[in-house]
């Protein structure tokens, strides 16, 4: 659905080529109907948000990405490691990167895996950290990016809060000062100042 | 402590560094912090100008008042330039996605240079190297193609995530502005 508000006054998010531009207007619709904004400047935060939440969401996909490309060759590493007793470790690479290639679609790899890691008293979750742990300054600067979207979000949920809060506050000045005859002509004003004319 | 001596001499030698004095000079080292121009503000384009003007138009509705019009401005250009940081953002992103790299092989010269003076030697028995692909190292399927090309760009969104942040919080306060402006304009 084309959105059709004063966001078309916005500078649009630009998104990447493999992103789906119906799931960020999806994500829109879902604030905007949280939120209601009123006006122009939240519709700036709401936008705002929109666009830190979809950045956040960007960047934990490619976290687990990330690790999950880093699962080949930690389990060679972690195949080497746990290579036989007087194996050389140069002897063990070759048959340990195979061995990790297959992991991934063959049965056999997968159980004689199993094996080696079960003779050490460890499971597949000992590949996930190595992964982890090969991607550690990437995933730390990730994490990094993460936390300040993540403070950046909040503190723009903050804002239009706090811009709701001091709008309020001034429809209520403006109201009292109305209610109180403040700049609004006064009929026994108006008829006393008759009454002097005459 | 420095003595009158030393005191007189770093005078003198200050006064011998006092920057660039040609106009050539002034103008180069005037870019010298010149790197991505995203600390420049976005009305040194024209092509933003009007955009901005219609954004703060809208922020500061009826009003004709030129503080309020003027903080208006202020939230329209910090809003602009918080795009133009998104905007550089995914475009870092999707070049790396296609090249896989930003820059181009730099030792080319050189090798080019070895390889003449070997061809000296040993006449056609010696070829150019070809250059490194780096988007052959790239991932073919998605997800993890762009996912690999924002880990090679990591660093450089991370510097940008600052700009980011500054033309963030430049934002707040003109709306924080704006609303004192609002609020102690009319009563007083």
């Amino acid at each position: 659905m084309p959105r059709t508000n004063e966001l078309t006054l916005l500078p649009k998010l630009p998104l990447l080529t493999t992103e789906s531009a119906d799931e960020f207007d999806a994500l829109c619709d879902a604030f905007e109907q949280e939120i209601k904004p009123r006006g122009i400047i939240e519709q700036m935060y709401v936008h705002d948000i929109c666009s830190i939440v979809w950045e956040i969401l960007r960047l934990r996909r490619c976290k687990v990405v990330i690790i999950n490309s880093a699962f080949r060759s930690a389990l060679a590493n972690l195949l080497v490691q746990l290579r036989q007793p007087g194996q050389q470790d140069f002897e063990a690479w070759d048959p340990a990167r195979k061995l990790a290639h297959a992991w991934f679609t063959d049965k056999e790899a997968k159980k004689q895996v199993s094996e080696t890691l079960g003779r050490f008293d460890l499971d597949e979750s000992a590949i996930e950290a190595e992964a982890v742990r090969k991607s550690s300054s990437e995933l730390e600067l990730l994490d990094r990016m993460l936390t300040s979207l993540e403070s950046r979000r909040n503190k723009a949920l903050g804002c239009v809060a706090e811009y709701r809060a001091s709008l309020a506050h001034q429809l209520r000045e403006s109201a009292e000062r109305i209610i109180d005859g403040k700049g609004v002509l006064r009929l026994e004003d108006a008829a006393s100042e008759r009454s002097t004319a005459a | 402590m420095a003595s009158e001596r030393q005191i007189a001499a770093n005078r003198r030698n200050a006064r011998k560094s006092t920057g660039p004095r040609s106009g050539a000079g002034r103008k180069r080292a005037s870019s010298n912090a010149y790197r991505h121009g995203l600390s420049l503000s976005i009305t040194s384009t024209a092509a933003f100008a009007k955009q901005l003007d219609k954004l703060a138009r809208k922020i500061a509705g009826d009003s004709e008042d030129a503080m309020v019009l003027e903080r208006a401005r202020a939230i329209a250009q910090a809003e602009l330039d918080l795009a133009r940081v998104r905007r550089a953002k995914v475009a870092l992103i999707e070049r790396a996605s296609a090249f896989g790299e930003f820059d181009p092989p730099r030792s080319f010269t050189s090798v080019t240079r070895i390889i003449r003076f070997l061809n000296a030697f040993y006449p056609g028995r010696v070829a150019l190297p070809k250059p490194l692909d780096s988007s052959a190292t790239m991932p073919r399927q998605e997800p993890g193609r762009s996912a690999e090309a924002i880990r090679r760009v990591l660093p450089d969104l991370r510097k940008l995530d600052r700009y980011e942040r500054r033309a963030a919080a430049q934002r707040e306060r003109a709306v924080l502005d704006l609303c004192d402006r609002i609020k102690y304009g009319n009563s007083s």
